[in-house]
This record gives structure tokens, sequence and C-alpha cells, in this order.
């Protein structure tokens, strides 16, 4: 079974496909190296990212299907999730036969598959943007998040224009990444968590952590508590870095 | 008295507005500004009782010449008592939103003084808040009843959404909890907004740059079981408010006994059952193109609690069903128990490229619990029981009769737990 390794970044999946588009034995598998795990049946090819492969695809995804499915196929990417290469490189092959109709496809598998892993990733950066907390660290906003999916740069345009006068951080813990902006653009670099830990481990200096934990609990009605509505609303892992609870 | 005692008395005289919503503002940032409102709205935390947080949700004073029986802040009440400065409250407001635990701003107050008085210290916050802080979050303030209307209008351009609380459901009710109050009272600051929100809406589409009014349109909250007053009447009132005066939401609260009076009703539980059910009447006059005398009407007056409204109507109506996937029109697909606005959003999509079979429902993700009894599939039922009244009827009944849960009184059963309760209820 040949398995096509590429490097993690979302040119090395599009230059997979364009390898796999064009090689007389077809992947039953691709995967980023860091997700690959080595068996018997598995015979792994790496696969050199390279550019203009990689915008060949990119275009002809956009041209030949449609600027949706383009989108569809870089939030499959973000979501991290095992086996969604895979599940993307069926995608684009259904989607160059259906052109742009394939999202109406809706009961085919490879399109299914597509739509419920997008939407994992959207529903988790709609929360995520509620659930970031920021603690004030000389004028610098810091928050430590953990998502399942890796969806800094979808939540970078939300927060450069809502706090576009002030300079804030949010650093994904899992991946080693932050994004940074400096009241005039956002980026995101890696950012281990020790490089982090100087902001990870100051205290907000104002009171306003503590007012917001008295506002937390008063505003809840006793005599209607209701832990497991609480529970499927804010899932308990996100619960580590919500300074109210 | 200190900043951290004033939050909690009043945040927690606040907590029985049910309005969290902080969508259907566009409001932009500023060069110089912070914050923008969101217009899907955002929640950013879930308090115990699961209800979404999504705005900083206090009284500016809980000081009230009024003395509504229902009402926890009703001036013969016992309880302490505390008053923000504006200051004070746009300090909050912005120090929260920086640190994003809030998409802005709703703010009450009990009458203080009076009417004008009290809506004056309103707009003082929000013109501070807007003005002074350049804030473009999302601001709720609420109307004070008997306020003159140059203050309303004013507020009214700052903020994003305006509400006036019915509370009571009909005049008799009123005149019981809430003597000093008359409808005319509540629903004249009502009308006023509606004009000014269509008046905008004119003006706006002349001049693009005209500023808004209430962008995010008005609410109300209705309280549900301190009152005699049936469901039928109750969705007949929100029915009018959304035809007439063009309201984006009516809440409805489960009535809470938080004061002891003979005029109240002793209840065990507040009705959540019901609240629950009403919210659901709601969608269905919102989204699904029902109206409100399809429900109910003078004979059967209140919802059965043991089956959602769609279905209920369904069962009732059953001569319309079973309706074929495939090629009913949009409106029909909505009346199918158990299918929701996506799931027929789904539908229409893939039979555009498909003809549907039952297991391409499932794949889709629509759930086939109750919808089975109402459909066919290329002309095929696949109802698990004989497409018969009675026979969807049971089938559809719930194991344990629901009336229970707001009534303990009413059939005592020991094996309902209160797992299953949380589960009915599910999400408001």
């Amino acid at each position: 079974m040949i398995c096509y390794v590429f490097d993690g970044t979302f040119e090395g999946l599009l230059t997979s496909i364009y390898e796999a588009y064009y090689s007389k034995i077809k992947p039953e598998e691709i995967t980023p190296d860091w997700q690959f795990q080595p068996s018997l049946l598995k015979v792994p090819i790496t696969i050199e990212t390279d550019i203009e492969k990689s915008s060949k695809v990119y275009n002809a995804i956009k041209t030949k299907i449609s600027a949706a499915a383009l989108k569809n196929v870089y939030y499959a990417f973000l979501s991290d999730i095992d086996g969604s290469s895979t599940m993307i490189y069926s995608y684009v092959k259904l989607g160059f036969q259906l052109g742009k109709e394939i999202d109406l496809h809706l009961y085919n598998d490879s399109v299914l598959n597509i739509h419920k892993i997008i939407r994992k990733v959207t529903n988790e950066t709609h929360r995520m943007i509620g659930f970031v907390r920021f603690k004030c660290i000389n004028n610098i906003y810091y928050s430590p998040i953990e998502p399942d999916h890796n969806i800094l740069g979808l939540m970078a345009p939300h927060f450069a224009s809502r706090l576009k006068n002030e300079n804030w951080i949010i650093h994904d813990l899992k991946r080693g990444l932050a994004l940074f902006y400096n009241k005039k653009e956002w980026a995101i670099t890696s950012f281990s968590k020790e490089n982090g830990e100087e902001f990870f481990y100051s205290e907000d200096s104002g009171p306003y952590e503590e007012l917001w934990k008295d506002f937390f609990k008063s505003i809840a009605i006793e005599n209607r508590l209701n832990p497991k509505l609480q529970r499927r609303m804010m899932p308990s892992r996100y619960w580590k870095h919500l300074t109210e609870i | 008295m200190d900043i951290h005692e004033k939050l909690k008395i009043l945040s927690g005289a606040a907590k029985y507005d049910v309005s969290c919503s902080s969508s259907g503002s566009t409001r932009k940032n500023t060069p110089s500004g912070i914050g923008n409102a969101s217009e899907s709205g955002i929640c950013h935390s879930f308090a115990a009782d699961g209800r979404c947080i999504s705005l900083l949700k206090i009284l500016l004073t809980n000081y009230c010449v009024y003395d509504c029986v229902y009402c926890v802040n009703r001036s013969s009440n016992d309880v302490p008592r505390a008053a923000f400065t504006p200051e004070e409250v746009a300090d909050l407001t912005i120090n929260f939103y920086k640190r994003n635990y809030i998409e802005g701003l709703f703010l009450s107050s009990a009458v203080f003084k009076n009417a004008n008085y009290t809506m004056e210290l309103l707009l003082k916050t929000v013109t501070l808040l807007r003005n002074n802080y350049n804030f473009n979050g999302y601001i709720h303030i609420k109307a004070i009843p008997g306020a003159d209307s140059n203050l309303i209008r004013k507020a009214g351009e700052l903020v994003d959404r305006m509400s006036v609380n019915i509370e009571l459901p009909s005049k008799e009710s009123l005149k019981l909890l809430a003597p000093q109050k008359n409808s005319d009272l509540i629903l004249k600051p009502m009308s006023y907004i509606d004009s000014q929100i269509t008046a905008n809406k004119e003006e706006k589409s002349l001049y693009k740059k005209a500023p808004s009014f209430v962008p995010a349109g008005q609410s109300t909250q209705l309280i549900i079981g301190a009152t005699k007053d049936s469901d039928y009447k109750i969705m007949k009132l929100s029915e009018n408010l959304y035809n007439n005066f063009n309201l984006k939401r009516v809440y409805y609260s489960a009535y809470v006994p938080v004061n002891n009076n003979p005029k109240l009703p002793s209840i065990i539980n507040p009705p959540m059952l019901r609240e629950h059910r009403l919210y659901q009447a709601d969608w269905l006059l919102r989204f699904y193109g029902f109206s409100a005398s399809e429900l109910l009407n003078e004979k059967n007056p209140n919802l059965d609690v043991n089956f959602d409204p769609k279905t209920d109507w369904a069962i009732k109506n059953i001569y319309q069903f079973p309706v074929e996937i495939n090629s009913a029109p949009r409106n029909m697909l909505l009346r199918v128990p158990g299918v929701g606005v996506r799931s027929v959003q789904k539908i229409m999509a893939a039979r555009k490229v498909h003809l549907l079979n039952f297991e391409d429902l499932k794949k889709l993700g629509i759930v086939l619990k109750r919808a089975q009894y109402f459909i066919t599939c290329k002309g095929k039922y696949y109802g698990d029981i004989v497409f018969k009244e009675d026979f969807i009827k049971k089938r559809l009944s719930p194991k344990v009769d629901l009336n229970y849960i707001d009534n303990p009184k009413f059939e005592q059963i020991t094996f309902f737990t209160k797992d299953s309760f949380t589960s009915i209820t599910g999400e408001l």
C-alpha cells in the first residue's frame, strides 16, 4: 500500500495531490510526516514540496471545481485530524469529475467526510473566538489556548479588527505556534510553550479577573442549575485556560 | 461600597433577564476605537445554569420606586441595594472587553427616583462608552417605560439593541402583580422605537452614512407561569409583537419564585419544560412559517408538554402527510417533525443532483426518529409502524408523562431522575 508522506505544509499536501494525479500507481493514503505511522503494509514515499506543482493544483481546484471547494480543502487541512489528508485527496479527485456541483453531493462519503471536518473546524473557531481569555501584562494581552484544530489563522482577522489598537498574543501551546499582533498587522510564528512561560506565569495586574469570577458566579440562576448543559456548550477540555472556572 | 460588592449585587439582580443575544448588529470598529459587533453573536462563557454569557449583564441600580409583586427588586423587599456610577460601568465594560470576557454591555436598571432620571443615567453611561472610550462593541439597554421619547431616541442612536420587558402577558395580570404599571406605559416606548427603526431604515436607504438606530432591533421578555395566562394568549401576543412591532426576539422566562405573596402561585419548580415548548413554538412562528392559531386555539389553549409543538401539529394534521422528500416544497419540508432549517437546506441541495433514499437521509444527518412517520422516499414509507394517527402518536409519546417535571404533584414517579429532565429541556 502506497502512502505519500509530505512535510506538513499546505503546499506539501497540494504537491502530493499533484504527484498522485500524474503517477501510475495511486497512493491509498496521504499523510503529513508528523502523523505518519509506519506499518508492514505501508510503503512510504516522501513527497518533496514543490511550489510550482502546488500552485497548479491550487488554481485547478479554484477554476475547475470552485473557490468554495478550495476553502473547504484548506479548512480540512487545518483540522489536523488523522486521515484528513487522504479524505481531501478523495474529495479533490471527485471534484475534478463533478466540477462546481460537488458540494451538492452531500450523500457521497467523500463529500460528507470533508463537510463534517469543516464543521468541526468552523465550530471550534467560533467557539474559541469566545473562549480566548487575555491577561494584561505590561499592556500586552496574552492568551494561551489548546484547540483541537489549527485555527490561529482563522481567528486572526476577528481579533485584528476588534482589538486593533492593542498589542496581543494568542499562543497555541499544543502546536507551539503563536499569533502576534502589533497594532498594525498579525503574523503566526513558532513559539514554544517554554518561550511563552514568562507570559504564562505572569499575573494580570488589575482587579478584573476577580471581578469576572464574581460576575460569573452571581449571574447563574441557582434554581436552574444545569451542569450538563453547561458542559455541552462549553466542553471541559477548554476549561483549563478559562479564567472563571 | 467596593466594586466587588456592587458587581455581585447588581449582576445578581439582573440575572432574571434572560436575553443574552449579541447578534444582529454589524457595527464596525473605528480607527482609534475598540471593538466591533459580530453579526452572528458570540458566547463567551456558560454559567452554571447552562445559559450563555455574552454580555456584561448588570443593573445600573436596584433601588426601585416600583413594587411589582413578582420582582426581586420590588421596593418593599429587604435586599441589599447598590448603584453603579456611569464611570464604573464604562471601566468594567472596557476592561472585560479587552480581556475577551464579553461581547459588550447589557445595561438595565430598576427605576430610581423616576423614569426620566433613570433613563438619563443609562444614556449618560452609553454616551461615555461610545464617545469617550470609543467603544464599538455591542450595547443593549433597557428603555425605561414612561421616559421621555427624546431620551429614548438619543439612546437608540448609540446602542445596538433596546428592549422593554412586557413581563406579564395580559392587562389583568399586570393589574394583579404590577399595579403601578399599565400596558400602555409599556407598549408606548416599544411602538416609538419601532417607528424610529423604520424611519432610520428609510433614511439609510437614502444616505448610506446616516447613523444607525438600534440596528440589532428590539426584544422583550415574558414571564411564564406567574399568572394564569394561557400559551395561546402568550403566542398570540408574541405573534403580534413580531408582526406589528417588528421585534427581533421575544424571550420567555419560567417564573422563579423569588418572593412570597398570596397573589403569586406557589410552585415547586420553575415551569421550565413549558418555557422550552414556548421557545419551540416561537421558533415555529419565526423560521417555519407557522401561525399561532395553527398551533393553538381557544379550545386547545396550552401546548402539550409531552410533544414538541411541531409533532403535536403534525399528528393533528396527519392528512397533510406523508410528504415525499424528493419533491415536497420547502415550506412543507419545514413542517416535517424532526426536520430543522439546516436539514431542509441539505435536502434541497442534495436532491438537485440525486434522488434521495432513506439511507441518504441518515447520511445527511437528518434525525429520523420523528421524521420517519411523516415522509416517503421515492414513494416508500419507512416508518416502523403503520401510517395511522393513533399508532404514530403512541410511538412518539414519551415513556413517562412529562407533566410531572413542572408539577411534581401531578404524578409522582420515582425513577424520574434529574438527568432525564435536563436531557429533555436541552439547549435554550
